[in-house]
């Protein structure tokens, strides 16, 4: 047994004089969460979204990639204030910083995708609400610098992105038998008798399916509860 | 620094704010005609739609749509009073009469005529909209040419409960709207009225003038009867004369 850390003990991690812009350990910081660390199928964060939006994968795809954009500008902003902060009102300062971003999501896409937009509704200003991002701010941003803080919202981004883009898929296919608004399953086979899924079409249908995603993900990845 | 005092909280949110606000402010202002443009875009194809030119999904581009729009459908200013056709701004009209007389304000309306490709009237597109209940719905109503059936009706702006009051813009409903009359046997106006629960086909006056209610939804389907009731009034005396 080792006596009582002396303070001269150098720290565990130097700051290295020249970080590398993408090394290891900013590619952990984005690849991680696409499985292992999976903000969806490990951390069950964000559900709520992705039962609502993934009926078709033309919004998914949308919901997606405004998550990721809110993300990566909310924890730039947040690593960039973290010192500044004060720890009283860390929370209020996240909020009001995520529905910044969320505000203008949603005014860009009303100007460039604005049939995206409606249909998307109140779900892009939900996103304040997500539990990833504000999950995210609070446990890293707060304490990690900027770049990587990007890296890290872009990656939890991309985690919950191909989920429900998977999710997506998979409904609009099933549900309406077409993939991107575009017809996929035959009419030859409608004409055989085969009718679509009216589950795949409702929330319970998002959520078996979730549930089979995240069943599957733990499966492969050997995940264990502890 | 002590980043825990009262004044430095306080100046930390002051300033955290007006940040926020105004990046969202310049934002707002730049991205306006843009938005602009695009609701614009989006109304003129709910009056296609209602119109029955095009389907919701078509597939052509907006350039396509808009050239559609500007080549088939006229924008006329009536005057509700004396059902004639007036020149100029619908709101600059509206804002003059009701300078005169409050209960004016509402005097002059646009229509929207959608014209076959040799430039006959195909349709009338109306304008509708009225309280549901949690918002305002915003929809077009459009007429055959013979100012009695109903060719179409669209929604495209409202804020009622998805999967109830929301189904306003499902095509299954809006389509049972057509064919439907608006005028009973004798030529008066009745409107089209939203049932409470299904249509009973085998009785002629519902099968012509009613559509099967919104399940879930009374308040929103009864605001529709109301409203498009009173905005074909308000339209009535255009119709009988033209």
């Amino acid at each position: 047994m080792t006596s009582t850390v002396a303070p001269t003990v150098a720290p565990t991690v130097a700051p290295t004089p020249k970080a590398p812009l993408f090394g290891d350990e900013e590619k952990r910081i984005v690849l991680d969460p696409l499985l292992d660390q999976n903000p969806i199928t490990l951390q069950v964060l964000g559900i709520c979204s992705a039962l609502a939006v993934t009926t078709r994968l033309d919004v998914s795809i949308v919901m997606g990639i405004s998550v990721i954009a809110v993300m990566a500008m909310a924890n730039v902003a947040i690593s960039l204030l973290r010192n500044l902060i004060p720890s009283k009102i860390r929370i209020i300062v996240q909020l009001v910083v995520v529905s910044g971003a969320v505000i203008i999501v949603d005014q860009v896409l009303r100007a460039y995708a604005f049939d995206l937009a409606k249909q998307l509704g109140v779900f892009i200003s939900l996103i304040i609400t997500n539990c990833i991002v504000m999950g995210r701010l609070e446990a890293y941003a707060m304490q990690n610098p900027p770049w990587r803080s990007l890296l890290d919202g872009i990656g939890n981004g991309l985690g919950y992105a191909w989920i429900i883009c998977l999710v997506g898929t998979v409904r609009e296919i099933f549900g309406s038998g077409a993939l991107l608004g575009y017809q996929v399953i035959p009419d030859a086979m409608y004409d055989a008798g085969y009718v679509n899924n009216g589950l795949m079409v409702l929330a319970p249908g998002a959520f078996i399916l979730i549930g089979v995603i995240v069943w599957v993900l733990r499966w492969l990845r050997g995940y264990v509860e502890n | 620094m002590n980043t825990n005092s009262n004044s430095y909280v306080m100046t930390f949110a002051v300033i955290l704010c007006v940040a926020v606000s105004s990046v969202l402010a310049v934002l707002a202002t730049v991205l306006k005609p843009t938005q602009q443009a695009a609701a614009e875009f989006d109304r003129q194809k709910n009056v296609m739609m209602a119109a029955g030119m095009i389907t919701r999904d078509d597939s052509r581009l907006r350039e396509e749509l808009q050239k559609l729009y500007v080549d088939r459908v006229k924008q006329v200013v009536i005057d509700t009073r004396n059902g004639t056709e007036v020149e100029g701004d619908v709101d600059a009209l509206n804002a003059a009469a009701a300078e005169k007389d409050p209960k004016d304000a509402g005097r002059y309306r646009s229509i929207e005529q959608a014209l076959t490709v040799d430039g006959k009237l195909d349709a009338l597109i109306m304008p509708v909209s009225g309280k549901g209940l949690w918002s305002t719905l915003y929809g077009y109503l459009a007429l055959d040419a013979d100012k009695n059936h109903v060719k179409g009706i669209q929604f495209y702006k409202h804020g009622e409960t998805p999967g109830l009051g929301g189904e306003v813009e499902n095509v299954k409903w809006t389509n049972m709207w057509i064919g439907k009359e608006i005028l009973n046997d004798k030529g008066e106006l009745v409107s089209v009225t939203v049932k409470k629960g299904k249509v009973d086909q085998s009785i002629p006056r519902e099968k012509k003038h009613y559509v099967d209610g919104l399940a879930g939804a009374t308040i929103t389907s009864n605001g529709v009867s109301k409203f498009v009731l009173r905005d074909l009034k308000a339209f009535g005396t255009y119709l009988q004369k033209n």
